[in-house]
């Protein structure tokens, strides 16, 4: 008897939480969605949880299709993530409609694991990366130098860096900030932890985490990089035998052969940059088409444009760019913009700036890892100061820059497929 | 260009009719007319006005680079003359020209090592332009080469609020002030955009003993700016009253009655009026007493101000204030004894114009005939609100529904009644009234029980009832009755309009017990049961704030 009725609630059960017949939940991604930003999250909890979902590329602004469970209903309802039920009729016709244009069903099989390189006291509004996460309720581990240094990051599929300089320059905020406690306070750190390496200085400190990094996508990570970073890094990278960093940071003067000793071929993305000397001057180098902080070389923000890949035959720069919007107001950063002239031949140009000479989206191949460059620092806050309030998502659920951001951190999710020939 | 030798603008006659010619132009708007009147000015011997006039019509025309051709002739000719200096550094970092001006600084510099301008005028131009760490480094060197930055203070204080410093910066703006006291529009100015998180350093270089005066005004402007009036109001206040002290405190009180800070502005009015008595003041003050609801000062200050005013002034601006401060506090019957002492003076219609108070201060001492017999000579029409308080009080609620509507400023009060009585279809109801009653009189306690018993009574109004008490429970931070109230709404009414409601204060209150769980349950039903909510974007960012404080 009681093993009847047991067996009759577990059969409840069962059926309760099978899925109806073929039935899926389209979370549309187009102008119908009410929270664009929390779909990525609702995506990757499925993922988390073991179900296979689906990312169709280019079919109404990127869309995901996820198994209908009550599980996930729930969430997406919770989250205000705007879903369509749909049959398996439905599911063959989209099928169909996919297949017929320029658009692709790219499986995603598992939750990549995310690591983001920032200082362990940063607040989560410190980064649009952290800020995107949070909102979406993405888990993810925070690392710093003595992680870097110390941890097998091959473990970590996806590692974000902002704007952390890799020159060890402390984006120069001398300048304005020396006297400042925080600047002192993150001065000092860096410094006991160079020295716990057995290293010099903080721009050795830094080399030496850009060399492993740029190790962890040699190997196959996924790096994805904002405002500062991207530009510091590829310096730091290329400049592993030159001092490139000024007296205030390591006691001695750049080396003033710098630019030609720089050692391009370490670099993802760029070649034949070349340095900023004036230790009075903001900027970095000439990598930056936007020198926010450089007021005589400051340009103006415009928009720019997201391109369009073949879905089908380049399906990880068109993940890269689902978007509901194509045109996109541009944003400053501690580096806003890649200038053209300095790629390499090998990046891929994700979005520009028309009629501008520089672009703000690259990606691109390197061993058998993969980096993307976002230029500018918080997609919602185009003229970020530091001390700003911090940007609310919760009024920004639909932002298209912000989707950029979230795009990257669900892309190493999916399932690599044959080309089809 | 041909450029006469001396400085000397307008000596002559002659020179001072071109000058003249020029500024007519510029102010015209005929720039180059003005552009070419300015550069005869120049020739004609008024160089220094002839150059700034040129600066700004270039400006105007924003082609300040043509004005470097005629720069790079008059420096050389004028070499310590500091304001075509001025002009040049101006000209050449607007347009980005910043080696340049590096040059042109250091010429001038050296050309008067121990001259505090070069320095002053160039940190003045980077602080303009947003560049504070260019400005540092210069006013360094000022300090190196002249031993001390003493005439550079503003400059610092400018520079250090730019940087970000802004406990220096408070520093050498009150150095500033000590010097020159009428700098505190630009300390308040400059030291507002100091994030929450810097503020008490600025307030302690600010509050310290011994600062000048205009440090403690700045302080206190600092404060309304920065939202917390309160602050800058025990600031000043605490200063012995002179009448440069009287003359802040009459300054700040402007302030706050702008931003309407009502209490602040009450106490500094009454301050004023305490020091240096006055009328008008001091019914400023009972009006700010009003609006922050303290009936019992704007009573005192109102007739602490009506023995300095004639008769007519006094039943004009005083009596007013006086009658609805005791209305407020249910003193019906001083109230009209009030207004009868000045019934002569008044008039027949200065009286009725009265009733409606009166009526309110009965109202308010729960006394509706009394209410109703001060109306009697005034009678109002049907459609006055009064006339609908009075009917809701009664258990009329037919009446009560078609005056209500009229209510000039729909309170937190007139709202309730409205939503009640579209709600139910009942035309009277003796308990309504009296809940509506007890409230008017202030009776949180009884007014909540009264519409908890209500409920039992208007089954079609139940749920709004039971939220009526609850809302007034919650108010009242009575959480035990609060919560049993807010219960019965989710439990007996769930698909009433104010479940969702019921369900965001349950969560509140979980959450303000420590039970996040069970905060996280009420936010998640109010989203998933009640989708069509209004409060569903509201209880969103509620669980995202739960998820994240536990992240």
């Amino acid at each position: 008897m009681r093993w009847n009725a047991v067996a009759k609630g577990f059969i409840a059960v069962m059926v309760l939480a099978r899925p109806a017949q073929a039935q899926h939940l389209l979370m549309p991604m187009d102008d119908q969605q009410a929270n664009h930003l929390k779909a990525y999250g609702i995506t990757f909890s499925a993922l988390t949880d073991g179900i296979r979902s689906e990312w169709l590329l280019n079919y109404r602004g990127g869309s995901f299709l996820v198994p209908d469970l009550p599980s996930l209903r729930r969430s997406a309802a919770l989250a205000g993530v705007t879903f369509e039920v749909v049959d398996g009729a439905r599911v063959a016709q989209i099928r169909k409609e996919i297949a017929d244009g320029n658009m692709d069903a790219v499986p995603l099989e598992k939750a990549p694991r995310i690591a983001v390189y920032t200082p362990p006291d940063a607040p989560p509004w410190d980064d649009a990366v952290t800020l995107a996460l949070v909102y979406a309720g993405i888990p993810y581990e925070k690392l710093w130098d003595d992680d870097v240094l110390n941890t097998d990051l091959s473990k970590y599929d996806w590692i974000h860096l902002h704007h952390e300089d890799f020159t060890g320059q402390q984006n120069k905020l001398f300048l304005g900030f020396r006297d400042a406690p925080w600047f002192i306070q993150s001065r000092d750190r860096d410094l006991a932890t160079a020295r716990r390496h057995g290293l010099a200085d903080i721009p050795a400190l830094k080399k030496a985490v850009a060399d492993r990094l740029r190790a962890f996508v040699d190997r196959g990570g996924f790096l994805f990089a904002m405002c500062g970073a991207t530009e510091t890094l590829e310096l730091a990278m290329g400049a592993k035998l030159v001092d490139i960093a000024g007296p205030f940071s390591d006691g001695t003067p750049m080396d003033p052969d710098a630019d030609a000793k720089m050692d391009w071929s370490r670099t993802f993305a760029v070649q034949g940059a070349h340095l900023e000397f004036a230790a009075g001057v903001n900027a970095m180098s000439d990598i930056d088409g936007h020198q926010v902080n450089v007021p005589s070389r400051r340009q103006p923000l415009g928009t720019f444009t997201l391109f369009g890949f073949s879905a089908k035959f380049d399906p990880v720069a068109t993940m890269l760019v689902q978007d509901h919007r194509t045109v996109i107001g541009d944003y400053y950063g501690v580096t806003t913009s890649f200038l053209r002239k300095v790629l390499k031949p090998g990046a891929t140009v994700l979005a520009h700036e028309e009629g501008a000479p520089w672009v703000k989206y690259i990606h691109g191949s390197y061993g058998q890892g993969s980096w993307t460059y976002l230029g500018g620092h918080d997609p919602e806050d185009p003229q970020h100061n530091i001390g700003a309030p911090p940007t609310d998502l919760a009024l920004h659920p639909n932002s298209p820059g912000y989707r950029l951001i979230l795009n990257n951190v669900l892309f190493p999710a999916a399932k690599k497929k044959p080309l089809k020939t | 260009m041909p450029v006469a030798g001396t400085l000397g603008a307008q000596e002559s006659p002659a020179t001072g009719a071109i000058v003249a010619r020029a500024l007519d132009a510029e102010s015209a708007g005929r720039n180059r007319e003005a552009i070419g009147a300015w550069r005869t000015a120049i020739s004609a011997g008024a160089v220094v006005p002839g150059v700034l006039g040129l600066e700004r019509v270039f400006s105007v025309l924003a082609q300040e680079e043509s004005l470097l051709v005629a720069l790079d002739t008059l420096v050389p000719l004028h070499p310590r003359e500091w304001q075509i200096r001025s002009v040049q550094l101006r000209v050449l970092t607007t347009i980005g020209l910043d080696t340049r001006a590096a040059r042109a600084f250091t010429e001038w510099r050296d050309l008067a090592p121990t001259d505090v301008a070069p320095y002053r005028e160039y940190a003045r131009v980077l602080l303009f332009n947003n560049r504070a760490a260019a400005a540092d480094t210069v006013l360094r060197q000022a300090s190196e080469a002249l031993g001390s930055t003493r005439a550079l203070l503003l400059e610092i204080a400018q520079m250090r609020a730019g940087l970000g410093l802004w406990g220096t910066a408070a520093e050498a703006w009150r150095d500033v002030m000590t010097e020159e006291p009428y700098y505190e529009s630009a300390t308040v100015w400059s030291l507002t955009p100091a994030p929450a998180e810097q503020r008490d350093a600025v307030r302690a270089v600010l509050a310290a003993r011994g600062v000048p005066l205009g440090a403690t005004q700045a302080l206190a402007l600092l404060e309304v700016a920065w939202n917390t009036p309160r602050n800058g109001w025990t600031a000043l206040g605490a200063l012995a009253p002179s009448d440069t002290v009287v003359a802040i405190w009459r300054l700040f009180a402007d302030e706050v009655e702008r931003v309407r800070a009502w209490s602040t502005a009450r106490d500094a009015l009454a301050a004023i009026h305490a020091a240096r008595p006055d009328a008008g003041v001091a019914l400023r003050g009972a009006q700010a007493a009003l609006a922050a609801a303290d009936p019992v000062t704007a009573l005192a200050l109102a007739r602490s101000a009506a023995p300095m005013l004639d008769e007519t002034h006094r039943n004009a601006d005083a009596l007013p204030i006086e009658l609805d401060a005791l209305a407020r506090l249910g003193r019906a019957s001083e109230a009209e004894a009030l207004l009868a002492r000045a019934a002569q003076a008044l008039g027949p219609d200065g009286v009725r114009s009265h009733a409606r108070t009166i009526a309110w201060a009965w109202i308010r001492a729960g006394d509706i005939p009394r209410a109703r017999r001060a109306l009697a000579d005034a009678p109002l029409s049907a459609e006055d609100a009064v006339a609908g308080w009075l009917a809701l009080f009664d258990g009329d609620l037919a009446t009560a529904r078609g005056a209500l509507r009229n209510t000039d400023v729909p309170g937190q009060d007139a709202v309730n009644a409205l939503a009640l009585l579209n709600r139910t279809r009942l035309e009277r109801s003796e308990s309504i009234g009296a809940a509506f009653l007890a409230l008017a009189r202030g009776d949180s306690s009884q007014a909540s029980r009264r519409f908890e018993a209500a409920a039992t009574e208007l089954p079609d109004a139940a749920s709004l009832l039971l939220t009526l008490a609850a809302r007034i429970e919650t108010a009242r931070r009575n959480e035990d009755r609060s919560a049993t109230l807010w219960r019965r709404v989710t439990a007996e009414h769930a698909q009433s309009g104010e479940a969702p409601e019921a369900h965001l204060e349950l969560a509140r209150a979980s959450k303000r017990g420590g039970d996040l769980k069970g905060a996280r349950e009420h936010l998640e039903t109010l989203i998933l049961d009640y989708p069509g909510s209004a409060l569903v974007p509201q209880a969103r960012r509620e669980l995202d704030a739960l998820r994240m404080g536990a992240v």
